[in-house]
């Protein structure tokens, strides 16, 4: 790139903070690399700009590539939540793509800034995963690659499976059991309804003397956490120090997985804008605004398998803003039951705006899509659930459910706790042997049992004795339990 | 300046940690041979050894939910119940993709060493992986040649460079002995061994005698001594051949459809790099046919189609004059295959051409039967009762085989590209 055309970058930069200001979003001072190709795809296979070596990056590095050579042809974005926040461009998209993701940045920027699922993440991932990498890399010299990676591959199978919010609770297990058993000094009453609080429950000193053996003293979802903290492996140093690298990454991340919608859609949303002002200042030629016009047809462009978080994201919010304009909500709106005049309602409100950014500080996707997707936004785009059907030779994607409230309860189920299953860990010390017992919450679908067993090998390979895992599934019209055992030998099922 | 353009040093993790990968999904790729075999992508590429595979990436594993079934998931746009909105081939193995945010159950584009492939391909049909010393060769004489050197020999095949070099090299060795021996300066110890015409003791003997030589020109160059003659050796020179030429014969008629084709293609592309394997030069000839037939280049054979009805002794005819003209037996290894689906209006006389192309004294000749539900397979039936080929089985799929005089035959039936790999496991185990 030349320097002419980096400087005109700056231009924009300039400009764009401007605009950005003045329609009310804050941001962090944000900086821009422009990379090449390669490195921009090594960045989202590797989630962060320098990361440890694993093949499943390596996987995905591929996988990126040929997407990319394949000409899906949408800008690609990266802003991580650093401060100040860093962005990449790609050094072969054209000035119109540039800015335009340079737009969507700056509105990802103000909702890192602004939305309080990111207040508490560590700002400073960036350097943190590079000198893990340098870390990963002597462990790898000392130990074998075969070795670490074991460790990289078992950590990764549960990475998923901590407390996002563990930081709001952090106490330590003598803390938890003073909390739970009692055993707290008594304190002074903490307000006018202390005593309508829940008593710690009155236990007989020789159960007292059996919970206190307890671990974890209650069910915890942080299995990640656990095995680090309670191995009785027990685990090296180096492998206690690999797992939770990857556990403070994905703890790194889940604000971001349970706000995808939201984010991408905030983004969209104000990029939109952003551009419109820049072409009607004339910073923008009608010939890069129409290229502008194309890029952004492919980023908001329907998946017929999947859900665009950057459309249904942008609709939603489009839909709160003019909801909000108009005084669409509440009862004297939800009472009214001529469609016409519900059609024809508008009370002048005009509170649009102050609504949009009061949901981006509140909310996540499970809560925002709950509370915000309607019948017309699931008409509008025409979402579906769809189901796969064997046929011959292929598999079909065929359309199932169109009725918007079926479509909305599905699409709410599986943002439910951000898609994760809730895999609690019941029993540190089970049959008094160091014993692993976890247990499934069921919310409504079943464990995926070849993955269930798989990824209970790797636990298994992380704390050595027996694990179980409790759960349940569907069976009759009726639920059944199933106990899964991984250990030394193998790792079998029992039916109820 | 907020944006800047770094130097990022190459450091290429990605594909480091992509190559780490792709060992791992060796296994996926073994699994799916029979997908990736009738793949386009190997097809069309002919020279370059790397080949991008479209594998489905080795799976990350952890908690995820079962949607029942063979899965689903949410989409957009423009959509009725019942709609299908996207269709996917089936796998060898394994199951359908898992729908939602699973990173790396989608396919992606590996790259891999094709002659790999084709290793990991006879590694699972069970063949050795042949390596030069098996190549089959014949040899023809070319007349005489000069290869080596001897020690006796007649006057006129004497090589004068040689000899020379030789009567240098003893000089310079008994010069040096001397001068060890007598502690006298080399340019004496050379003059007398000069003098000597060569010989040791004469030399030392010279030495003793001459406490110092006078001034004056020494002779030049070294005397020949009898041990210094070099002779030229005969030998009969041979030519090695390992050459093998398939000629490959397709019935291009309006029933020959794109997918019919491409089976063909894929036949063929892996028949020839199979022979690759065997042959240190392969070629490879197209002969399109209707009724009539006509030599072609590749992407005609494969690309165009004619209308017209179908006589496929045409296309033996011409293989025949062809082999005449260009391929003599004697040096070349000569594989006539030819696809079609079955139709042909002179069956007889098709049967009558091919005995006069195997009479030439071919390797082998091969028949693929691209057949569909209304297939009427008349050109296999004639070879049937022809050639006296025998319908045969092997791991539930059914095939012709049958020899004529010594050379093999083998007809195959393909009805679907789960075929293909049968026929050629049939196609590689009578090779």
């Amino acid at each position: 790139m030349t320097r002419t055309e980096i400087e005109r970058l700056n231009e924009a930069d300039r400009l764009i903070q401007e605009i950005v200001r003045d329609m009310g979003l804050d941001f962090m001072s944000q900086e821009f690399d422009v990379v090449p190709v390669e490195k921009m795809l090594e960045i989202m296979a590797y989630r962060l700009p320098v990361n440890f070596s694993h093949w499943s990056f390596g996987r995905d590095y591929e996988s990126e590539r040929t997407r990319h050579e394949h000409g899906f042809g949408a800008p690609y974005e990266v802003v991580f939540n650093s401060d100040p926040a860093r962005a990449y461009l790609m050094d072969t998209n054209p000035f119109a793509v540039q800015v335009l993701v340079m737009a969507h940045v700056y509105a990802h920027n103000d909702f890192m800034k602004e939305s309080r699922h990111f207040q508490r993440t560590r700002r400073d991932m960036i350097s943190s995963a590079s000198e893990a990498a340098a870390r990963f890399r002597e462990y790898e010299r000392d130990y074998g690659i075969d070795a670490v990676e074991r460790v990289i591959d078992a950590g990764m199978a549960i990475q998923w499976n901590v407390d996002p919010d563990e930081d709001l609770h952090q106490e330590s297990e003598a803390a938890a059991r003073d909390r739970i058993f009692g055993w707290a000094k008594p304190h002074a009453p903490r307000g006018a309804y202390e005593d309508l609080l829940p008593r710690p429950p009155e236990f007989p000193t020789d159960q007292k003397r059996e919970l206190r053996k307890h671990t974890p003293p209650e069910p915890t979802v942080d299995l990640l956490g656990y095995l680090i903290e309670h191995s009785p492996r027990p685990l090296a140093e180096w492998e206690k120090d690999v797992l939770s690298v990857i556990k403070g990454q994905a703890l790194y991340f889940m604000p971001y997985r349970r706000t995808k919608i939201m984010n991408e859609g905030w983004a969209t949303y104000w990029h939109e804008k952003i551009m419109q002002r820049l072409f009607k200042e004339r910073f923008l030629t009608t010939e890069e605004h129409g290229l502008y016009n194309l890029y952004n047809a492919r980023v908001k462009a329907h998946n017929p398998r999947a859900v665009n978080p950057y459309l249904l994201g942008s609709a939603l919010f489009e839909s709160i803003e003019d909801r909000w304009n108009k005084g669409r909500f509440g009862r004297d709106y939800l009472e009214v039951e001529n469609a016409e005049a519900r059609e024809r309602w508008d009370s002048g409100l005009m509170k649009g705006r102050q609504k949009l950014f009061e949901v981006r500080r509140t909310h996540m996707d499970w809560f925002f899509v709950d509370e915000f997707l309607d019948r017309g936004v699931v008409e509008d785009l025409n979402l579906y659930v769809y189901l796969e059907k064997e046929r011959d030779n292929a598999f079909e994607s065929v359309v199932e459910v169109t009725a918007w409230e079926k479509v909305k309860q599905y699409l709410v189920q599986s943002l439910m706790n951000w898609g994760i299953p809730r895999i609690l860990v019941v029993d540190g010390n089970y049959k008094g042997s160091s014993q692993l017992y976890l247990k499934h919450v069921f919310e409504g679908l079943p464990l995926d049992e070849e993955y269930c067993r798989k990824t209970l090998g790797y636990i298994h390979e992380l704390w050595s004795r027996p694990v179980y895992l409790e759960t349940y599934e569907p069976y009759l019209h009726q639920l059944r339990a199933k106990l899964y055992v991984a250990d030394e030998q193998s790792i079998h099922v029992h039916e109820e | 300046m907020a944006v800047v353009q770094p130097d990022y040093g190459s450091a290429p993790r990605g594909n480091t940690d992509a190559a780490r990968h792709r060992e791992k999904i060796k296994e996926a790729i073994r699994q799916n041979l029979p997908e990736i075999i009738g793949n386009e992508a190997i097809i069309t590429r002919k020279e370059n050894q790397i080949v991008r595979v479209p594998v489905r990436g080795v799976k990350s594993y952890h908690f995820i939910h079962n949607q029942g079934g063979a899965g689903g998931g949410f989409g957009s746009g423009e959509a009725q119940k019942g709609k299908v909105v996207a269709t996917r081939p089936k796998t060898g193995s394994g199951q359908p993709g898992k729908p939602g945010g699973e990173p790396g159950v989608d396919y992606l584009e590996t790259e891999i060493d094709l002659d790999e492939l084709i290793g990991m391909m006879l590694d699972d049909l069970g063949l050795p992986n042949l390596q030069k010393k098996e190549i089959e060769e014949t040899s023809t004489s070319e007349g005489w040649t000069y290869n080596s050197i001897e020690k006796t020999g007649i006057r006129p095949r004497l090589d004068k460079k040689r000899s020379i070099k030789e009567a240098i090299k003893r000089t310079e060795i008994l010069v040096g002995l001397l001068a060890k021996e007598t502690g006298r300066i080399e340019e004496d110890c050379r003059r007398a061994l000069d003098m000597a015409l060569g010989d040791y003791a004469q030399a030392r003997l010279i030495l003793d005698r001459t406490p110092a030589f006078p001034q004056g020109e020494a002779r030049g160059g070294p005397a020949l001594a009898s041990s210094d003659l070099r002779y030229h050796a005969i030998e009969e020179e041979v030519r090695h051949l390992s050459n093998a030429v398939v000629i490959a014969m397709m019935d291009v008629s309006g029933s020959m459809d794109t997918m019919k084709k491409y089976f063909a293609r894929s036949f063929f592309f892996w028949m020839l790099s199979f022979l690759r394997t065997i042959y240190k030069h392969v070629e490879i000839r197209f002969i399109a046919h209707t009724t009539e037939a006509k030599l072609v280049d590749e992407y005609e054979f494969f690309h165009k189609g004619e209308s017209g009805g179908t006589q496929c002794y045409a296309a033996y005819d011409l293989a025949g004059e062809l082999i005449d003209s260009e391929y003599p037996p004697s040096r070349w290894n000569i594989y006539p295959f030819h696809f079609s689906d079955g139709e042909d209006w002179d069956a007889e006389q098709s049967v009558l051409s091919l005995k006069a192309v195997l009479r030439r004294g071919v390797s082998a000749f091969g028949y693929g039967e691209i057949q569909t539900d209304y297939s009427a397979s008349i050109l296999m039936t004639a070879f049937e009762r022809g050639l006296d080929m025998q319908e045969q089985r092997s791991d539930g799929y059914t095939y012709y085989s049958g020899q004529w005089s010594s050379t093999p035959l083998l007809g195959m039936i393909i009805r679907s590209r789960q075929d293909l790999y049968p026929a050629l496991r049939v196609l590689l185990r009578t090779e």
